[in-house]
């Protein structure tokens, strides 16, 4: 009985510290650096933007933002460096994507990487859990033109 | 009088109600499908009421949504088996449409794929109006239609897809 007792706690811990490395598998960003949606709308919509909004996805969606392309792309990961090294280090940057969930989005980690090797304080990722539609466009959020 | 405005207006309220319910809920079996008609990557124009008369499976996808393109071999397949048979098109056809924003992406995939099928896109990623037609939340999404342009499935894939369109074909077609 004491054995069973023992083996059971054994595959019990190994499963817990298989579940918290699943957890804790590594992103290039924080909780605290995914940047909410609604706060960069009613930014916008204030007109107080003095951040920098780049798109690393397909299409520049986002009203005033800058468009460097697809962020698995090595040329466009170059692109947003020449635009970020021009920029002050203590600037918001955010970076968004909004072709599909993060997990299967093939853009934001390449570029939150190389953002984050530039040394800037505030570097964001806008926390699109679905796409740039539903997440943005569907709530009425501003759009370009 | 006034009970009768009081009616009236709750009526009204039921009215507008329904219809603001209804442009935002997704596409059920039985609803008509919407016509798509967007430029080819020759530059004409294609119709998805052009097919009239055959089920149509109407394949929402982009170049940059790595699933979709996994899906086009299998789409290949069930071309080759249930559209074209001894260089006649038979009561299946597939309608590509894509959410891509950049034109040599998108022709990029098709060539590569050798992708024979119709494949339209209004190159204007998820802003484009065909997403809101069609309440595509997600891609790979895809609309199967029957000969009179009714939606008759929901975004089938794999074998269920086969599946559909195999026993569709043998008994309604």
């Amino acid at each position: 009985m004491k054995r069973m007792t023992q083996m059971v706690s054994c595959i019990f811990l190994v499963l817990f510290s298989m579940s918290i490395q699943a957890q804790t598998k590594t992103e290039p960003w924080t909780e605290a650096q995914l940047k909410p949606t609604q706060e960069l709308a009613d930014e916008i919509n204030a007109g107080k933007t003095k951040q920098l909004i780049i798109n690393i996805g397909p299409q520049a969606v986002i009203k005033g933002s800058v468009d460097v392309g697809p962020g698995s792309e090595k040329a466009n990961v170059k692109k947003m460096e020449k635009i970020l090294a021009k920029a002050d280090k203590n600037q918001e940057v955010i970076l968004y994507c909004g072709c599909c969930p993060f997990e299967r989005c093939p853009n934001v980690r390449p570029a939150f990487t190389a953002l984050k090797e530039q040394g800037f304080t505030k570097a964001r990722l806008l926390n699109i859990p679905k796409n740039i539609k539903t997440d943005w466009i569907d709530k009425g959020y501003p759009v370009a033109k | 009088m006034k009970k009768r405005s009081v009616v009236f207006l709750a009526l009204a309220a039921f009215l507008i109600g329904t219809v603001a319910f209804a442009q935002d809920r997704e596409l059920k079996v039985g609803d008509v499908a919407p016509e798509i008609s967007l430029p080819t990557p020759k530059g004409d124009t294609a119709r998805l009421s052009s097919m009239r008369g055959r089920l149509v499976l109407i394949d929402f996808w982009a170049s940059w949504c790595a699933p979709c393109v996994e899906e086009q071999p299998e789409l290949k397949k069930l071309y080759t088996k249930y559209a074209k048979q001894n260089g006649l098109y038979r009561k299946f056809q597939i309608f590509g449409v894509s959410l891509d924003s950049k034109k040599e992406g998108w022709q990029k995939i098709i060539r590569k794929y050798n992708i024979p099928w119709t494949q339209v896109s209004d190159l204007k990623f998820w802003t484009s109006p065909i997403a809101q037609d069609y309440h595509i939340d997600a891609l790979p999404f895809n609309v199967l239609i029957d000969e009179k342009g009714f939606v008759v499935a929901v975004n089938l894939h794999g074998e269920k897809l086969e599946n559909f369109i195999g026993e569709y074909l043998s008994k309604e077609i």
